[in-house]
């Protein structure tokens, strides 16, 4: 009963948020009250998911449902182990945001901001429990519409805008597409139930259901930032405040991703061969792509933001592998990204608050006036790079083994070559930072206040942590490959 | 009339969408471009509903269609601010002025 509590909880939480600020405003102390109250709930809601989860390690099958008895009209809820994971590293990740973001955002704005933000991680899990397109397209569209608002946050400037206008209409087209797709499945099985659909299409050869497969793969692919439907990310990733790129880059890319998992494991799982050869190609696209884009940049959001598409090749690269062993490299992948990832996009946010730059040269030498703050994203930055014993490196291994066990050598070796260049711009932004001398504008610098380092500095300690100690990390998402995806 | 016509016009319809967000250049015409494809997508699970429970109309699809309505009509409507905001700065509706981010 545990999950349903917990959707409830941030529900009637976040739609009782702005009552909150009304309330703050009235006894003059609004930032107090609603960061304070927002950072609770999304600690407790953490530690309830994180305790769902290490509970559950041992069940074979479904977790919770909302409906006992399942019918193919009835929409429903369901959580298996790795909806219970993949709500736990968004919690996570959107508790350390919110701590970051609570002494930054301007004061007349703070009450939109966190109800925003609870927003989206709500629909998010809402997404990751749902068990039919209907809910999943509900929960999926309050998550777009609030990713949208933050985007395009700082209305004052014309780079958020564009950015957040450019957003909208490709991700609104992703949406339809996804939604035109299950409206030919509903057409073909007469539900929207994935168990059902999955049932009524096993070993169905038609045309439509593979045109199906290609549109929801666009429609997702979108929202994961995968090549050729990539173009709106960098622009987003580098107009939206920093807290919020980190967020969308750390759990909107890897939404697109668990949905994509879920399309091809869970409903389609009879078509899935033919499909291996199309997803690894889109892969090395991005992979390709995301890297080389990313070796000319000196932007450092517009330098992360590729980075991130390239990480998305990589996953997709596990997917399309599809043994147990890549699967659970991609699984591992989503939590290490997200967390690095995380970790750049708030450390950068602390140099552009403390500096007012993000641009690679003008940040050189940093490491002398601003120690933490470099020393996280220096291991960040590592750990980008696949150094060994930090937390990347891991599933990098996984997947690149699997594919080699799997008798996809080349897509081994393809991402072999990206992790050389990946190498290369790492290792150019640790020269500048930290090896180059101070310029007059990162001489002026200070350290940043304590509430934006203890988050930084909490991410970096995880990815030491992973990175020395993974064992019980990998059986973990080992144990939610078998429990999840081939259980059936 | 069979089932098919509706389906046919819904998939042309879905196509002048595309059309009109890849070819035209005026933002509020890109916003009209997505609402045709929304009218497109409900169209398609109004006359499928028909075929799925034979004689009667399905509830589930219509449910779906309510919701998918009041959703799409939240995102135009936030669109339509984005597009105000866009007008204030750039004083232009056309989408090849916005070019800002173009490094």
């Amino acid at each position: 009963m545990t999950p349903v509590l917990l959707m409830g909880i941030l529900i009637t939480f976040t739609l009782s948020l702005p009552f909150f600020g009304l309330i703050g405003k009235k006894i003059r102390r609004e930032r107090f009250l609603i960061s304070t109250s927002a950072i609770s709930i999304t600690l407790c809601a953490f530690l309830l998911s994180l305790l769902f989860l290490l509970n559950n390690m041992h069940v074979n099958s479904v977790l919770a449902a909302f409906n006992t008895s399942p019918s193919p009209e009835k929409p429903n809820i369901r959580i298996d182990l790795l909806s219970a994971y993949m709500a736990v590293i968004y919690l996570g990740v959107c508790l350390l945001v919110l701590l970051f973001s609570a002494k930054t955002v301007a004061r007349s704005k703070i009450t939109l901001y966190f109800s925003t933000i609870l927003g989206m991680v709500t629909s998010m899990i809402g997404i990751v429990f749902s068990e039919d397109f209907f809910t999943l397209f509900v929960f999926w569209e309050s998550m777009c519409i609030c990713s949208y608002t933050l985007v395009a946050f700082n209305k004052e400037r014309e780079e958020p805008i564009e950015a957040g206008y450019k957003y909208l209409i490709m991700s609104s087209a992703g949406a339809l597409m996804i939604l035109f797709a299950s409206s030919f499945l509903y057409g073909l099985t007469g539900t929207l139930n994935f168990h059902y659909i999955s049932e009524g299409l096993n070993q169905a050869k038609e045309f439509i259901v593979h045109l199906a497969i290609l549109m929801l793969l666009v429609g997702f692919g979108l929202q994961a930032g995968m090549v050729p439907f990539h173009t709106w990310l960098p622009d987003a990733l580098s107009t939206a405040p920093s807290a919020i790129s980190a967020f969308l880059s750390a759990c909107t890319e890897k939404i697109g991703l668990y949905c994509i998992l879920k399309v091809y494991f869970i409903i389609f799982n009879s078509q899935y061969q033919e499909w291996r050869i199309p997803l690894a190609l889109f892969a090395v696209l991005s992979m390709f792509i995301g890297n080389i884009s990313a070796l000319l940049q000196d932007d450092l959001k517009r330098l992360f933001a590729y980075s991130t598409i390239a990480n998305t090749g990589y996953i997709l690269a596990g997917i399309a592998i599809g043994t147990s062993k890549a699967l659970s490299g991609s699984l591992f992948h989503i939590l290490n990204h997200a967390i690095v990832v995380a970790l750049l996009f708030l450390c950068t946010g602390a140099f552009m608050r403390q500096v007012r730059t993000r641009n690679l040269r003008e940040l050189s030498g940093i490491r002398h006036t601003m120690p933490l703050t470099s020393f996280a994203l220096i291991i960040g930055v590592l750990s980008l790079a696949t150094f060994p014993f930090l937390n990347i490196f891991w599933s990098e291994i996984t997947i690149i083994a699997a594919g080699w066990e799997a008798g996809m050598a080349w897509l081994s070796f393809l991402i072999i070559i990206n992790l050389v260049f990946s190498a290369a711009y790492s290792l150019r932004i640790i020269q500048w930072a930290a090896v180059k001398r101070t310029t007059y504008i990162s001489r002026r610098a200070s350290e940043a206040p304590l509430s934006l380092v203890i988050p930084t500095l909490m991410l970096a300690f995880t990815i030491i942590l992973i990175g020395v100690y993974p064992a019980p990390f990998q059986r973990l998402t080992e144990t939610i490959v078998e429990a999840s995806l081939y259980s059936k | 009339m069979p089932l098919i016509y509706y389906v046919a016009c819904s998939v042309i319809l879905f196509f002048i969408g595309i059309y009109c967000l890849i070819l035209k250049r005026n933002m509020i015409r890109l916003l009209m471009g997505l609402e045709i494809m929304m009218n497109a997508v409900n169209l398609n699970f109004i006359a499928f509903s028909s075929k799925v429970m034979e004689g009667a109309t399905h509830p589930l699809a219509h449910a779906f269609t309510i919701i998918s309505i009041s959703i799409g009509g939240c995102v135009i409507a936030l669109g339509l601010v984005i597009t105000v905001y866009a007008y204030k700065h750039y004083g232009t509706l056309d989408v090849r002025e916005l070019r800002r981010l173009k490094r």
